[in-house]
């Protein structure tokens, strides 16, 4: 399922990190024993949540990572979600960001854009659009956020590729106007630096 | 299509009444006074109504009648709006309360069949209806004495709120701002902002158009409208319920759903609206887009006769992002020949304590010739002898070259007061804030760089 939304944001261009699905923990520890450590690691699972929240997302720098994270993932199967499996996901480094397209009663599909993180929650640092939105409509969106030096290269900062970003903006505004089914897409974290923006993890609902 | 609620050739009023107090009898009033067309007054319990014969129903009138307006207890409108369709009357504002805002929502219903049957056109209900100040319709059931009318005007407003719209129109017209429309919407059973918009879009007497929203039921169709509108002329907007509280208020208040205040003020953004935080800005930010042409940028030249004022005004224009004007050299050494020599002549222009209408008018002249200027700031002090009232004639000669937009302020007591009213009603915008002065040229100047008029 987890595969399926990334495959779905890649075909409207959206780059995401690299992602490598694995069946069992035991299949996890080969493909590390192949890759090297630091790598993520996250559920999969039958129905949406938040992986974070219940600690079923984790970064592992050694064999002792992926032990917590075992532990973890029984306390996520006893709550009564079912894990179907794992993927394996390249560390990105960057700014984190958000994009969600939400359906809002009285206007239809609307575009939400942050910074990810702390930055969401304590400043409601978020700008706002009526899907469809332009490349024009995007970059005001980008810069309307309070965060936006962040992103713009202030104190000695690189500044992140932007073409990616407007891209990534315009990307979700076609996926909620062009899929009727979809109510709710969240790409959570999308990690911006430099030389590309790639999103990290994404739900539909 | 709506255009027979602003324009019709007769109107019917059901419900006038002989009791000065009654809705009726002061909405039929109005149309004596001021509406040129043929009125009829409709009550059975009367034979005349203020000199006019009275019919028993609508359909008793021998000639054809363009609009009714309904006034009377909700349970017999719907009887009466039956008589209007059978009379052929299409187009009714009903302005009786009692139905979908204290939930009487079959009472609306009933109201909704018997219009489309009949294919009528309605406004309202729970509503105050519509005032022209071209046409002189008038459904405004408050008495002129107690709420004055605007002059003519550019300006149109439309108001989900009749409260708010009829506050807005009586302090327009004190301060003498110039109005075209206005129309209350009320429970909007039929005709909505949306469809106001669209025929405000085409109207040749409203060049800006004023909006009180607090909800709609129509959230993509009035995006699309306000898209296409802003275009052509600047809509400003009062959002009511923005706050949690101010939300709840609205929901109770005329029975429509509030969207979230994020995704209004996106909307609202994109659309390229106004939003107005309050109704003094709105008016604010109308009347000079109404009175004035669009700047072709943002270098202010400012003339003043107190030196102080120059200053706050100065400070005013860059805190909104505004520039001074570097004046071109002519024109200083044009204005340098007219005052004393202690005078220093740069921006603000410092006319000093002692200038008259003539020197004011040099002034203006310069800077309309001068091209490092957009936009002309004139402050006027008329505590000092030297100003004579002369100039408002002078200002609105001026302004009426509609070359750049000239704005004036003055502040000060009932003296200034008069002249102050004067000016604004020859068309100059009047300020007694150079705070929100500023706020007003930079909203104008925004404006004027979305339709590609500035940079």
């Amino acid at each position: 399922m987890y595969i399926r939304e990334m495959k779905l944001i890649e075909k409207y261009g959206i780059k995401t990190a690299k992602t490598t699905p694995v069946k069992t923990i035991g299949q996890a520890k080969q493909f590390i024993e192949k890759t090297g450590f630091p790598i993520v690691i996250k559920v999969d699972t039958d129905k949406p949540i938040h992986k974070t929240d219940v600690g079923g997302v984790k970064i592992l720098e050694n064999w002792r990572d992926l032990a917590q994270f075992e532990k973890n993932v029984k306390k996520i199967e006893s709550s009564g979600v079912n894990v179907t499996g794992f993927v394996m996901q390249e560390v990105v480094s960057g700014v984190e960001l958000f994009i969600g397209g939400k359906r809002d009663p009285q206007f239809g599909p609307v575009i939400l854009f942050g910074l990810g993180g702390i930055f969401v929650e304590i400043l409601d640092d978020v700008s706002v659009r009526l899907a469809p939105i332009t490349k024009s409509d995007a970059k005001e969106m980008v810069k309307e956020i309070k965060g936006y030096p962040a992103l713009s290269g202030a104190r000695g900062l690189k500044p992140i590729k932007m073409t990616e970003l407007i891209n990534a903006l315009v990307a979700v505004s076609d996926i909620i106007t062009k899929n009727r089914n979809i109510k709710e897409i969240d790409i959570n974290p999308l990690i911006a630096n430099e030389k590309h923006v790639k999103a990290v993890d994404v739900r539909i609902i | 299509m709506l255009d027979k609620f602003f324009r019709p050739k007769s109107v019917a009023v059901i419900g006038a009444s002989t009791h000065p107090n009654k809705v009726g009898h002061v909405i039929l009033w109005n149309f004596i006074r001021g509406f040129k067309g043929s009125v009829y007054p409709v009550n059975p319990s009367h034979d005349t109504v203020l000199g006019l014969k009275c019919y028993k129903t609508v359909k008793d009138i021998p000639e054809d009648v363009d609009l009714a307006v309904i006034a009377i207890p909700a349970e017999f409108v719907p009887s009466a709006l039956k008589d209007c369709g059978k009379k052929g009357v299409k187009h009714v504002i009903i302005v009786s309360g009692g139905f979908s805002e204290i939930g009487r929502n079959d009472l609306e219903d009933e109201i909704e069949k018997i219009r489309k049957k009949y294919n009528i056109r309605v406004i309202g209900p729970n509503c105050i209806g519509v005032f022209d100040a071209y046409s002189q319709v008038d459904t405004l059931f408050m008495p002129r004495y107690r709420l004055e009318r605007p002059r003519k005007g550019r300006i149109s407003f439309v108001s989900q709120s009749g409260a708010v719209g009829s506050a807005i129109l009586d302090w327009a017209a004190a301060k003498g701002f110039g109005f075209s429309k206005f129309i209350s919407y009320g429970n909007a059973c039929d005709v909505d902002e949306v469809d106001l918009l669209d025929y405000l879009e085409k109207d040749k007497t409203t060049g800006v158009i004023g909006m009180y929203i607090e909800g709609t039921r129509r959230g993509r169709e009035l995006y699309n409208s306000l898209k296409r509108i802003t275009k052509k002329k600047p809509v400003i907007v009062i959002k009511g319920g923005k706050t949690k509280a101010g939300s709840k208020a609205a929901s109770s208040h005329t029975g429509a759903l509030a969207g979230s205040a994020r995704v209004w003020e996106a909307m609202l953004k994109q659309s390229g609206a106004i939003i107005a935080d309050d109704i003094r800005r709105m008016f604010n930010y109308s009347r000079l887009l109404a009175e004035q042409p669009l700047p072709k940028g943002k270098r202010i030249g400012i003339v003043t006769n107190g030196g102080g004022f120059g200053v706050i005004a100065s400070d005013a224009l860059e805190k909104y992002g505004l520039e001074l004007a570097n004046l071109d050299k002519k024109t200083i050494d044009v204005i340098k020949k007219h005052v004393p020599e202690y005078a220093v002549v740069k921006n603000p222009v410092d006319l000093v304590g002692d200038a008259d209408a003539h020197r004011y008018e040099i002034a203006l002249d310069a800077l309309l010739e001068d091209n490092n200027v957009d936009v002309i700031l004139v402050l006027i002090l008329f505590q000092t002898a030297g100003v004579q009232s002369e100039i408002i004639d002078i200002i609105a000669s001026k302004s009426d070259q509609k070359k750049k937009p000239i704005i004036a302020f003055s502040a000060g007591g009932d003296f200034t007061q008069v002249h102050m009213r004067m000016l604004e009603k020859v068309g100059v915008p009047v300020f007694d804030s150079l705070e929100e002065a500023a706020d007003a040229i930079k909203k104008m100047y925004l404006y004027s760089v979305s339709v590609g008029n500035a940079e």
